[in-house]
């Protein structure tokens, strides 16, 4: 047993429990924070997997006093925590809750805040480490992280570690991101650096991996020998609610779904057997996933193979709703897209050939997003008179939420004289299997940022090919003489006509989900 | 270590080290009306199948296997509640098997029922339950109904609450998965200790084994690990010289492997000091103290947490985590939560072996 190795500790290797820490969120009066963050805290409090002597600060620029953000987070706790709000619980862990006022570019606020943590440290009788959790604006990171670096706050203290969470989006296109992370680089090393993408904390997100590999039945027929093509539908039932249409119109489905969800939710399905469960092995083979894809570049290729749209007047379940231009806080000229579908090719040995469709809007019927993997059809020597084998393909379904689950659709021969035949589907449910409910993705996020794996969490050579490929289809849309048109479909329905053409080309179609 | 004897009203004596022993009791219809729809051992497919037939409401899950052996009636209807609620957390094929090795004449019978809960408000999730009641059988009886009734291809995952007597052979174990047993439910603890380590060490015996007195601590663990976080408080490891536990009446297993868990760890013998109370919690209090450190975790009766509070010097650091549970269906549930194998508890055993000595 070495000097400082806690014994008692080591045997609970499982409930993967940190160090004693102090994380620092700055934008802490935002929703983000009530919503997410100190409810998944308060969660991993509850299931004692909270480092021993834990702080959190949050740091903001309205005035308030402890007592003051506690009393708020409380509320928003008792609305969020996955768990229920136990009062007992919250009374001791509302303890280790501060409130630090400051401006983002005020200097001195930083020095105070470098009191407080020392001040902590002192209490606890040793140092702590520190995480720093950008939860503000994506436009204030940049003077947080400059003034974090000018107070020294950047360095662990008493051989400890500092560490950044950064939020989504992480830069609007490739020159702000690699501006973002040459900021962040001059201030943390980049295995400091946590991208957060919350999509990667869902248990499904991270089952892919396990279905993929831990199965010998799939990883055999995972080729483009095998599998005719792959379609990842994120599919939302609402709009601009909230006054969420300020920023979103600034974004677009393409910047603010594709270039992260749903690239991370591509590369586990596309990525090659990583040689160890490293968070570098597994971001390793991701990233050639993302460096694989076929470029898109100018008007045409775009136009061909990406589908842009913005909702008009419909109704959803019923509900009628506005188009997007005339959604809160959008501009009624906006040129921005709330659904987009795209036609990717992976130019790898694997892939060869075999289309990747991906599909995000708002205003969809149903709130789903999923994962289907449509296998070649047989031969079909023996049954060649047999009608159904126009829809004899298997079909893989990941479904991401809700109703997290698997379903393989296999056909099977109806019971009867004749060799008729039927689809029949072999479900498996997270919810009816599992009783016991998912941590939360924050929750899990939280905990690996603290314990150091970042396997779950965006590399910057990910982030930025993942933008290069974005602009190239940007830079069609908004910087072409002869852009891609923007197409138009009813709120409500699957999305506009041109998308059902996209793979009607190619003698396919969506999956209804 | 102390070991009292005591003779009930019939002179039959029974060992005891404070754990707890389960009364004999008798079993009415009434009780067995509980457990389901009557069937037929050899219709019980049919039986099952029937079950789901003209319900497409129904949804049936399960992913293991989960029998409950027991030769005391008087847990036959703690166990069928029990099954309810961790079938509840745990799709599973339960199996309630009920053995009278004394009772003539020799007979068989068999219930069957659906577990069901609802799911997003309008399905209805649900496991099988298939209960038997086995008078005088023997060990071949019991592995022969718990072999045929099993859902193929799922692990199996038998709850052992009765002594690891002669039904709990070689044939039996050599295809169990996971083995759950309560050793605070023990009579003779060292003897059934030993048969737990001769079995575990025989050649086909390579079960998983999930002790419930041992989950029983698991939070208090973490709390205590939580006293020795900082660098200070492990610089004085060295001065702990006692380990103070109280515990609940009839835990005394449990507090004795805590004790022999501390003592692996630090690779010392502490002085140890059980405290036995007649109500509250299995596992009240645990102070580990020394010259100039104190570790305690202590759970007042009513909460669901532990206040910790960890002394070393002048500094003094407080917190609150959450307790163990108490209640058998969430020992059961939480050991169903944590599949992977851990070589803790088996490293432990010889250790808690020397103390019962």
């Amino acid at each position: 047993m070495s000097e400082l190795e806690n014994p008692f500790q080591e045997t609970l290797l499982s409930r993967h429990r940190a160090e004693p820490c102090t994380v620092v969120i700055f934008g802490a009066t935002g929703d983000l924070t009530h919503r997410k963050l100190i409810p998944a805290i308060y969660n991993i409090a509850a299931a004692g997997d909270l480092p021993p002597q834990f702080k959190v600060v949050g740091f903001a620029r309205r005035d308030k006093t402890d007592e003051g953000f506690r009393a708020e987070l409380e509320e928003g706790n008792r609305k969020n925590s996955r768990q229920g709000h136990n009062d007992e619980l919250w009374g001791s862990f509302e303890q280790c809750i501060h409130y630090h006022r400051s401006e983002f570019e005020d200097p001195s606020g930083y020095v105070q805040l470098k009191l407080l943590l020392d001040k902590f440290d002192q209490e606890r009788g040793a140092p702590a480490n520190r995480l720093f959790y950008l939860a503000s604006a994506p436009e204030a990171f940049k003077p947080i992280l400059e003034m974090i670096r000018a107070a020294g706050l950047n360095e662990g203290v008493g051989g400890k570690w500092a560490r950044v969470v950064c939020e989504k989006p992480f830069g609007k296109d490739l020159a702000t991101a690699r501006g973002l992370n040459a900021v962040v680089a001059e201030t943390f090393e980049e295995k400091d650096t946590y991208r957060i993408d919350h999509y990667l904390g869902k248990e499904t997100a991270q089952n892919i991996m396990v279905l993929r590999f831990a199965n010998s039945i799939f990883e055999p027929n995972w080729n483009s020998r095998y599998i005719d093509h792959v379609q990842i539908t994120c599919a939302e039932n609402l709009g601009m609610e909230g006054g969420r249409g300020g920023y979103y119109d600034t974004a677009g489905a393409l910047r603010d779904m594709v270039q992260n969800h749903l690239f991370q939710l591509l590369t586990l399905v596309a990525m090659e057997p990583p040689t160890d469960l490293s968070a570098d092995s597994v971001r390793d083979e991701k990233v050639k996933v993302i460096r694989a894809l076929r470029p898109l570049v100018g008007p045409e290729a775009v136009g061909k193979n990406v589908i842009r749209a913005q909702y008009t007047a419909g109704s959803v379940d019923g509900v009628p709703r506005v188009g997007y231009r005339e959604e809160d806080r959008v501009n009624p000229e906006s040129k921005t897209e709330p659904y987009v579908a795209l036609r990717l090719m992976i130019d790898t040995w694997r892939w060869q050939g075999v289309p990747f469709y991906i599909r995000v809007g708002k205003q969809l019927p149903k709130k789903a997003t999923e994962i289907s993997v449509h296998f070649k059809k047989p031969p079909q020597v023996p049954f060649a008179t047999t009608k159904l084998l126009n829809d004899s393909a298997n079909t893989l379904v990941i479904r991401i939420q809700p109703d997290e689950g698997i379903a393989l659709r296999i056909l099977c021969k109806q019971p009867g004289q004749a060799m008729s035949m039927q689809q029949v589907k072999m479900d498996f449910r997270y919810s009816s299997s599992f009783g016991k409910a998912s941590p939360e993705a924050y929750e899990r996020l939280l905990l690996d940022a603290m314990a150091g794996d970042a396997t779950l969490f965006a590399r910057r050579d990910e982030v930025e090919n993942a933008w290069k490929f974005i602009d190239e289809i940007e830079n069609a849309w908004h910087k072409s003489a002869t852009p891609p048109p923007m197409h138009e479909y009813p709120a409500g329905s699957w999305g506009p006509k041109e998308a059902d053409d996209l793979l009607r080309a190619d003698g396919r179609e969506w999956r209804l989900l | 270590m102390t070991c009292s004897e005591q003779t009930d009203g019939n002179g039959v004596c029974s060992k005891l080290e404070g754990n707890i022993i389960m009364p004999p009791s008798t079993l009415n219809e009434s009780d067995l009306d509980r457990l389901g729809l009557e069937t037929p051992i050899a219709r019980i497919d049919r039986a099952l199948k029937q079950l789901w037939e003209g319900d497409e409401a129904k949804t049936r899950a399960s992913l293991i296997n989960l029998a409950i052996y027991t030769e005391n009636s008087g847990e036959l209807i703690a166990d069928n509640d029990l099954l309810d609620h961790v079938a509840a957390r745990h799709a599973c094929r339960a199996l309630l098997i009920l053995a009278l090795p004394e009772a003539q004449p020799p007979r068989a019978r068999a219930w069957i029922q659906a577990l069901c809960r609802p799911y997003q408000g309008k399905q209805v999730v649900c496991s099988e339950q298939i209960s038997f009641l086995l008078e005088g059988g023997n060990a071949a009886q019991v592995q022969n109904i718990v072999f045929a009734h099993l859902d193929s291809d799922l692990p199996l995952v038998v709850w052992w609450q009765a002594d690891l007597s002669k039904n709990f052979e070689e044939r039996l174990y050599s295809r169990i998965d996971t083995l759950i047993i309560d050793s605070s439910r023990w009579a003779d603890p060292a003897k059934q200790f030993d048969a737990l380590l001769t079995a575990m060490h025989a050649e086909t015996g390579g079960f998983d084994v999930r002790d419930l007195a041992w989950t029983r601590s698991h939070f208090m663990r973490t709390a205590l690990a939580s006293c020795f976080q900082d660098a200070a408080a492990l610089h004085n490891l060295d001065k702990l010289r006692t380990i103070h536990i109280t515990h609940l009446k009839g835990q005394r297993t449990t507090a004795l492997l805590l004790a022999a868990w501390i003592n692996q760890r630090l690779k010392t013998t502490l002085g140890l000091d059980l405290i036995e109370k007649d109500t509250g919690p299995a596992l009240q209090s645990l102070v580990l103290e020394g010259e100039g450190v104190r570790g305690e975790v202590r759970r007042d009766c009513e909460s669901c947490f532990f206040s910790v509070c960890a002394t070393c010097g002048d500094h003094t650091h407080e917190e609150l985590l959450p307790a163990d549970v108490d209640s058998d269906d969430e020992l059961v549930s939480e050991q169903l939560s944590r599949f992977h194998g851990s070589t803790l508890y088996s490293d432990m055993l010889p250790f808690v072996r020397s103390m019962l000595k």
